[in-house]
């Protein structure tokens, strides 16, 4: 035990100490929270409104118009998606209606075209008489890109409310028609008892799942790392002096996980204080449409058993291709095949989630590679009996064992064959030899 | 210590990888307390051998007993082994490599600490303790990979080639600590094909060659037995006589002199009466003991 815990013990602190590790640790979050902050801020910088000038021949849209575009401006501050800030920069508009009466259009726009010359006005737009009818109508300016779309839709508004007043409807029937529905998913319990479900389990299998992809493809490789640091620096033949292979490869792997563990616990805390700094935002702009995803306890016991589980099972593949190879850049091609199956396994959410009671669910959810995903989507939709989770975790774990002791005993027949890269079979020899 | 007379004992131990045999049938015998030379050319098998004491790998037959037990992890802790294959890890500080080592031993706490500091100031290395070990020359790093291998204190050191690539005076330093901790009643084999520093430091030897034992004993009585047939000889001229395979079998010219080694049925007097009427002018004729090099020599190519 002081050997194993020795061999723990310097893995995680060599690695914890680190330069690269405190740089990509703190990293990540800046980079995170660079990248959701800045485009919010550039967004949200003021800039001046865009004076457009009006000419209403119709006589009955200006208000309208006017009105539409303040609307515009309230509901772009509430939207709750994080898109409405990127959805075409509407900005602010001052608008000012020019009285067509007593000249001729043509004098008008000879007008205009000086003002917007001489910039006392960035735009400026004709709405003709049979506007209503046929709906089309220009909008001059000084190359803005991006008032045109937010005009025109304010405008097709402000056009179908007119119609619609002109057609004698009344406001109410108005409001009536454009209700928009409500779309409730409803999701059959266990019991048979009707729950909602907002979606969010599957939203947190698929974060676990993506997290999980996330460790294994930046841990795996410091697994990999951690087996080939003793052969590349020739220090295997003096540990297996001291210490069994076993010991020291589970050394190492624990060692690695309590890392990716730290890693994973400060990204985490980093991302929850974001998350917390922006629903906090969101609220004190009155928006409190989040809520806390209503997800059972023991679903997340089985997220954090089965992440361990993705997370070992990787892992434990890196250390024996670790084991196989000499260098690190040997093992970072045998590794490919790992990835394929990972990602694999990673799509499996989708065939699983539509038919999680099927036979092909049930095997793949019982094989370690594709279980972590697999299983996590069956019980987050037809929670399968508990036997079978139990089963497929057994399996799981016990592969883990499995696999590591085959490394290591690859690690060590290897090792004593100086510098020459395993084939399979080969591996599988040494395996049994030792 | 001394428990027993013998620290190991192997009885007729083989191992093969494959169609190739590292070792075959090899019985062996290491007293407590001397310096034990495991001697041959380049693939005799003394890795594998080793190997198999420290229990890295299994023989296919035959046994191993260490201490009077039979080999098994916890033995191991009492081994100080400096394979020919070494390193250390370059990122971490002397310090921190030397402790782990020693927890890999099971030796841990305060006691550690103080011995960490002992070895360092015996080699001459205490100013590098918080030093990471890319940061050592070649030669330190080689004492650190020693101290790690003496740091908890093992009552059977073995030692794979530890003084290639050390220069003169760290040689000494080395060779002035292996016989002082065989003074204090540890036991060491040391495996090289150096055979001048075998020479030097062995009490006993054995030699392999292509996976056998060809010759084993106390490094005295073997050169007692192979006789004096080897002689200095410094003069001038006579080159004739030296070249005349009847009576030299073998001759080594060095700056001033050479060594000739004596054709089976010469003698010594036949040969220095032949230098004389031959009308060279003898500075020095000398019988010496063969020299460990030359039996190696010898018997390596008997055994071919």
């Amino acid at each position: 035990m002081t050997k194993f815990l020795a061999v723990v013990k310097r893995e995680y602190l060599q690695r914890v100490r680190a330069k690269m590790f405190i740089v990509t640790t703190i990293l990540l979050p800046a980079a995170m929270s660079f990248f959701g902050l800045v485009p919010i801020i550039v967004i949200n910088i003021k800039t001046p409104p865009v004076r457009v000038a009006v000419v209403d021949q119709t006589g009955k849209l200006y208000d309208q118009l006017r009105q539409a575009l303040v609307n515009d401006e309230a509901e772009e501050q509430t939207a709750n998606d994080n898109n409405a800030g990127l959805r075409g920069h509407r900005g602010s508009f001052v608008l000012q209606e020019i009285n067509a009466q007593n000249q001729s259009i043509d004098q008008l726009r000879d007008n205009l075209n000086q003002q917007l010359r001489a910039r006392e006005i960035d735009g400026y737009i004709i709405l003709p008489p049979d506007f209503l009818d046929h709906g089309e109508a220009e909008f001059f300016n000084n190359n803005d890109l991006f008032s045109q779309p937010a005009l025109q839709s304010a405008l097709s508004r402000t056009v179908r409310e007119q119609r619609l007043i002109e057609a004698k409807v009344d406001n109410k029937t108005r409001e009536g028609l454009f209700r928009p529905v409500d779309l409730q998913a409803v999701k059959i319990g266990e019991t048979g008892g009707q729950e909602r479900d907002s979606g969010s389990s599957f939203t947190v299998v698929f974060g676990v799942g993506f997290v999980m992809y996330l460790s294994i493809l930046l841990y795996g490789q410091v697994v990999l790392g951690a087996v080939i640091e003793e052969k590349e620096t020739r220090i295997a033949e003096i540990l297996f002096s001291s210490v069994r292979p076993f010991t020291l490869m589970m050394g190492k792997l624990v060692g690695v996980s309590l890392l990716a563990l730290t890693q994973l616990t400060i990204w985490a805390l980093a991302f929850s204080a974001f998350a917390l700094y922006g629903v906090n935002l969101l609220a004190s702009r009155g928006v409190t449409s989040f809520s806390i995803p209503h997800i059972p306890f023991s679903h997340y016991v089985y997220f954090a058993l089965f992440f361990l589980l993705g997370y070992f099972i990787y892992s434990t593949i890196y250390a024996l291709v670790g084991s196989m190879v000499t260098t690190a850049q040997e093992g970072g091609q045998l590794a490919m095949p790992i990835i394929v199956i990972l990602v694999v396994s990673f799509y499996l959410f989708f065939p699983v989630s539509r038919s999680p009671d099927s036979t092909f669910s049930f095997w793949v959810s019982m094989i370690p590679f594709s279980a972590p995903v697999a299983m996590l989507v069956r019980i987050v939709t037809q929670t399968p009996p508990f036997w079978q989770i139990a089963l497929s975790l057994l399996i799981g774990f016990s592969s883990v064992l499995v696999i590591t002791w085959i490394a290591s005993r690859v690690y060590r027949v290897g090792m004593l064959m100086y510098g020459k890269r395993a084939s399979i079979p080969e591996a599988w020899r040494w395996a049994r030899q030792a | 210590m001394a428990a027993s007379e013998t620290t190991i004992k192997l009885d007729r131990v083989s191992k093969s990888f494959g169609e190739f045999t590292a070792v075959r049938e090899l019985s062996l015998d290491v007293r407590a307390g001397r310096v034990f030379g495991l001697l041959g050319p380049n693939g005799a098998g003394k890795t594998t051998t080793i190997r198999m004491i420290v229990n890295i790998t299994a023989p296919d037959s035959g046994a191993i007993t260490l201490f009077g037990h039979k080999i098994d992890p916890a033995l191991q802790d009492r081994i100080g082994y400096l394979p020919e294959e070494r390193g250390l890890y370059r990122r971490m500080r002397v310090v921190d490599q030397l402790r782990f080592f020693a927890e890999l031993k099971n030796v841990r706490g305060k006691q550690v600490e103080s011995k960490i500091d002992e070895w360092l100031a015996r080699v001459k290395l205490s100013e590098w303790k918080n030093k990471r070990s890319m940061e050592l020359s070649k030669g330190m790093q080689q004492k650190i990979q020693f101290i790690t291998t003496v740091i908890h204190d093992p009552d059977l050191l073995i030692l794979d080639e530890p003084f290639s690539g050390l220069d003169p005076i760290n040689t000494e330093l080395l060779k002035e600590i292996v016989l002082e901790l065989k003074r204090a009643g540890k036991t060491v084999i040391f495996s090289t094909h150096q055979m001048e520093v075998a020479e030097r430091i062995c009490d006993d030897i054995c030699l392999l060659n292509r996976s056998q034992k060809v010759l084993d004993g106390s490094l005295r009585e073997i050169k007692r037995s192979f006789g004096r047939n080897s002689i200095a000889v410094r003069c001038e001229g006579g080159d004739g006589v030296l070249d005349d395979p009847a009576l030299v079998s073998k001759l080594v010219r060095h700056a001033d002199e050479a060594q000739a080694l004596l054709a089976p049925g010469a003698n010594a007097q036949t040969l220095l009466k032949r230098l004389m009427d031959s009308g060279a002018v003898i500075g020095k004729f000398e019988m010496i003991e063969p020299s460990l090099n030359d039996i190696f020599i010898t018997k390596v190519t008997e055994s071919a």
